[in-house]
């Protein structure tokens, strides 16, 4: 029912995909994905999250979102979010995430 | 270990006694079936060696009563029997029984079976005790459950969302509470606000955000702050209690009959579709705001919609649990399908149930997934009498002394707030004259804003009349109040404790002399009566209505000073 996560990290990056549903269910998967790469070691480091293969999300999903930016330093922090559908894109705007994150 | 042996042979039982005996159990006996049972009863056994051909009740008889009467307790029974044949021994398993053991007795043989016995019957004890605890720990968290939904439910239903005849709502919550919150209120000049707020999530967790937003909602509605205030505040409250993961995406709305305005804050939510008289989409409030809890409001982000209220016009609010509803196969209901409603073929009275009908029929009996909503305001209605209020407030009596107050408000501080609801909260606080706060705001509100409006901000009421001019003159009215850098306005209270006119002589009221005065240029005298008395349009009949509330009301100096006279009695 829920969707997979796919990680690919190198020094400057992290790349966060999401299959499928972005839902609640999600939760600790997606934490674990960004955890070891956020925090105070990790000042600088650009997180990619690409819904290419996401169909759903959530306002739960939102939330993931809120908290990889506060963890990964707030308003300093580098996210983008890309390959986002219009429906995605709407539901994103909608929270006008698009002043929290770059949307592509 | 506390044995009972139920056997009418008392070779049989000398025996076993011994042989059990020697092996450090209690060991208690009967010699046949009716003394067993009471025996069992009495002593209260750990296990039970049953013979089966007993005089009166047989071994059959006596093991289905001992397992009737002790049902809750696991109490293994051996039988003891000659019988080798398959059909006898079938018998001691339907009567009850747990094992058997063939006679002549097998010292090895009936300590095995009563070691495995006992590490059963253990087994049930620790199962029983289990099961105990965790049918106490339901018990509890539904107890707590019901509790917290009792005052969740009362803080959420506190306001007007039934009594208001323009609100149509309808809202099924996923689990026993609703993450999405409905609240609608009336504030002090009789406009109503009206919230729908959806919480990240279902269930205990997104409701527990919803009590201190609802609080804050009829707190700041009763006090008289606009929705952009209130949007503010609570994005302040949901900031500091709120997980980072957490937040409410928000719609506010402002239903003003007297200004003809519907006033609109939509944070994170679904377009708010308003339609006209044709049922048709004439403007959507898309969502320009981040949802409460997200992050610091800027200045920016409590500015609100206004619009003008037409006749015919309709508004419909939704949460997204109304769109991503599900059906069986999985597929959403979706922004067209509920859009496709308004064509213009449908009677607009009738969109609020064909929706809900529509969406019922779409979802079927596939599981709910999200708290869904839908509210619908019917504007032509917006200035009827609610139903059925009854003084929700307390009444406390302080009796009527004699006090005076005055308020200079500067450009500058006319730019940053709204003194209004502090002014009142003063006079309710020293004087609290109950029942009469809807009336007081009233007056102080309309002698202030046409201070502001017309004596500092020079705007022209006619303006309203037409509804391009109406979106004009709040476009004006907040460039102009940006740009305010001179002026004041002098706000004076002098209340006074009147005698009654029976022979009574404690006070029974009091007189409130209300003084508005404003550095502006003023009106000419003439033109005070066309502008304040003759106007019955927008904005204008507000000074008509003062002077109803009112036992008097003049006009001095060049027309920048208004001087008012409130009388109340308890």
């Amino acid at each position: 029912m829920s969707g997979t996560i796919h990680v690919t990290r190198n020094d400057k990056e992290t790349v966060i995909g999401v299959k499928g549903r972005f839902n609640f269910e999600m939760h600790s998967q997606f934490r674990a994905a960004y955890q070891s790469d956020s925090g105070d070691d990790n000042q600088g480091r650009r997180f990619v999250i690409d819904l290419a293969g996401t169909e759903y999300i959530d306002s739960s999903a939102l939330g993931m979102l809120l908290l990889l930016r506060e963890e990964a330093g707030a308003n300093e922090s580098d996210i983008e979010i890309i390959n986002t559908r219009p429906e995605i894109r709407k539901i994103l705007e909608t929270a006008n995430f698009q002043r929290l994150f770059k949307i592509a | 270990m506390k044995i009972l042996i139920v056997d009418d042979d008392p070779i049989n039982r000398t025996i076993l006694q011994r042989l059990l005996g020697k092996e450090g159990h209690d060991v208690f006996t009967a010699d046949n079936g009716r003394d067993g049972v009471d025996g069992f009863a009495l002593h209260q056994p750990d296990l039970v060696l049953m013979d089966i051909r007993m005089p009166g009740m047989n071994g059959y008889e006596a093991a289905r009563e001992i397992k009737r009467i002790g049902p809750s307790r696991f109490t293994p029974i051996i039988f003891l029997t000659a019988v080798t044949d398959e059909e006898g021994l079938v018998q001691c398993i339907d009567a009850g029984g747990d094992d058997f053991l063939t006679k002549p007795f097998n010292r090895t043989i009936l300590q095995a079976k009563i070691g495995a016995m006992e590490r059963i019957r253990q087994l049930h004890a620790r199962l029983r005790l289990q099961k105990e605890e965790l049918e106490l720990h339901q018990e509890r968290v539904h107890q707590e459950l019901e509790v917290g939904r009792h005052i969740f439910s009362h803080i959420v239903r506190a306001g007007n969302l039934l009594d208001a005849p323009c609100l149509n709502h309808w809202t099924s919550p996923m689990t026993l509470f609703n993450g999405d919150l409905l609240v609608a209120s009336y504030n002090p000049s009789g406009g109503l606000h009206i919230m729908l707020g959806d919480f990240t999530g279902h269930g205990l967790s997104a409701a527990v955000g919803a009590m201190p937003v609802a609080d804050i909602f009829y707190d700041m509605t009763a006090q008289g702050f606009s929705i952009g205030d209130m949007a503010e505040a609570m994005n302040v409250k949901l900031l500091s209690i709120m997980p980072r993961r957490m937040f409410c995406a928000a719609c506010l709305i402002e239903v003003d009959h007297r200004q003809k305005s519907l006033v609109i804050w939509n944070g994170g939510l679904p377009d708010v579709l308003i339609t006209d008289d044709k049922g048709q989409v004439v403007q959507r409030v898309v969502s320009s705001r981040m949802p409460l809890g997200v992050a610091r409001m800027t200045r920016e982000d409590r500015k609100v919609e206004i619009l003008e209220m037409r006749p015919g016009y309709r508004v419909f609010l939704h949460s997204d649990g109304v769109t991503e509803a599900n059906d069986r196969t999985g597929s959403m209901y979706g922004v067209e399908r509920l859009e496709s409603h308004f064509d213009g073929t449908l009677p607009p009275e009738t969109l609020f149930h064909t929706i809900l009908d529509d969406l019922e029929q779409f979802r079927g009996d596939a599981e709910q997934t999200d708290d869904i909503s839908l509210l619908e305001i019917v504007c032509d209605r917006a200035g009827e009498e609610p139903r059925g209020i009854e003084e929700k407030r307390q009444r406390t009596a302080i009796p009527p002394t004699s006090w005076e107050a005055s308020f200079t408000f500067s450009a500058q501080t006319l730019k940053t707030v709204d003194p209004l609801p502090t002014v009142i909260n003063a006079v309710m606080n020293l004087q609290a004259p109950s029942g009469h706060r809807e009336r007081l705001y009233t007056i102080l509100a309309e002698l202030f804003s046409n201070a502001l409006d017309h004596g500092l901000l020079k705007l022209d009421t006619r303006t309203k009349t037409t509804p391009t001019g109406f979106i004009q003159y709040y476009t004006e009215r907040e460039e102009r109040l940006a740009r305010l850098d001179e002026g004041s306005i002098r706000l004076e209270l002098v209340h006074r404790p009147r005698a009654s006119e029976t022979e009574d002589p404690e006070p029974r009221g009091g007189e409130i002399h209300i003084l508005m005065e404003d550095t502006g240029s003023g009106f000419e005298l003439d033109q005070i009566h066309t502008q304040l008395q003759g106007n019955t349009g927008h904005g204008g009949r507000g000074i008509a209505l003062v002077r109803s509330l009112c036992h008097s009301l003049e006009y001095q100096g060049r027309g920048n000073r208004a001087k008012a006279v409130y009388r109340w009695t308890v």
